[in-house]
């Protein structure tokens, strides 16, 4: 049914390794100058840019609404705002933040010992649930072969997420009709990239 | 035939669970590109609001997920009737900011029949703190010899 209706949305993965979790001073200083160019108009008119506004679009689509709950990249932007810069947490959040930041693409890290590709989009199905609660049937979720992940947009919880003890991550990026596919792999390179340090 | 449904306002659901042999894809991809464009409308009219907010209602949100039809139907009402406020506030401060604009073209060609009169930058649609007043030159001896001028003040006041 989500694919009839939204045949262009999907999920694209890429894996890669994390031997030092620390942050990454290259990643950091990308971090500074996105963090740099940015006030408030700017940050208003994020909405009005292709990517984005497919974002926002897709939102209003599946019933959320983007002013309550911001888009991602969105969320990254008043973030930004409101710390008064990009400030470094650790090496993964890093990078997923700056591939949203660059590309406007949400991208998650899991753990790719938990995961079991391949990544789909889907409803959820009746007694489906994540970490013991019950998911609502037909709630849009990321799943991998064997069960549901997280809900749609909302970061993955451990056990299944990237951690300090990962070492071999699995990047996923949810592309909305609207987003290109060159797009989502410039997220996951650009997160790969930062994670491992290429 | 759904289709023309949509003109009906919500409900057109009900009708396909009469007729469930009815397509419903063509009635859904016609609704859900009608929100998303009128999401962009709605997107460019707070852009356009700027530096101003525009507070328009909130939908009421679940979880992402498949809407049915008549969801679609609502949200997209909801979505025009947020657009037609929208352009109605936008209309309203417009027009308020060309009395403004208006007001201060009559302050500058004559600055003695509009004593003491103030115009902010923002009543009149552009950035900053600045406000354009009509004050006496030179003090008392201005007001006595019915010297006036318009005079711009500086900007923001500094931080405290």
């Amino acid at each position: 049914m989500v694919e009839a209706e939204f045949p262009d949305l999907r999920a694209d993965w890429l894996g890669c390794a994390c031997a030092d979790h620390r942050c990454d001073r290259g990643v950091g200083e990308r971090l500074a100058l996105l963090a740099s160019r940015l006030n408030g108009r700017q940050a208003l008119e994020l909405r009005q840019q292709q990517v984005p506004a497919a974002y926002r679009s897709f939102f209003r689509q599946v019933g959320l609404d983007p002013d309550q709950q911001l888009t991602p990249i969105e969320q990254a932007v008043l973030g930004r705002l409101f710390s008064g810069g990009n400030l470094p947490q650790d090496r993964i959040s890093d990078a997923l933040l700056l591939a949203l930041l660059e590309t406007s693409v949400p991208v998650f890290a899991f753990d790719a010992k938990s995961i079991s590709p391949p990544i789909e989009i889907r409803g959820a199905g009746l007694d489906e649930g994540i970490g013991g609660v019950a998911l609502e049937p037909g709630a849009l979720i990321l799943a991998d072969s064997q069960r549901p992940l997280c809900q749609l947009f909302s970061p993955p919880q451990p056990p299944l997420a990237a951690g300090a003890a990962s070492d071999q991550l699995l990047l996923v990026a949810i592309l909305v009709p609207g987003v290109s596919a060159i797009v989502g792999d410039e997220a996951l390179t650009i997160a790969a990239e930062a994670i491992s340090g290429g | 035939m759904g289709v023309l449904l949509l003109d009906q306002g919500a409900g057109s659901d009900l009708l396909f669970d009469l007729e469930p042999d009815l397509d419903q894809s063509p009635a859904r991809r016609t609704l859900l590109s009608q929100i998303a464009q009128l999401e962009r409308s709605l997107s460019a009219a707070a852009c356009e609001a700027f530096p101003d907010r525009l507070d328009l209602e909130q939908v009421p949100a679940r979880g992402p997920r498949v809407q049915n039809l008549g969801e679609l139907e609502l949200l997209r009402d909801h979505l025009i009737g947020s657009l037609r406020e929208a352009r109605t506030t936008l209309a309203a401060r417009e027009s308020e900011r060309a009395a403004a604009r208006e007001l201060l073209e009559q302050m500058l060609l004559d600055p003695a029949k509009h004593r003491r009169v103030r115009i902010s930058q923002r009543d009149l649609g552009v950035g900053g703190c600045g406000v354009w007043s009509v004050m006496p030159r030179l003090g008392p001896m201005g007001r006595l010899m019915g010297w006036w001028r318009v005079k711009l003040s500086s900007g923001c006041p500094l931080a405290t």
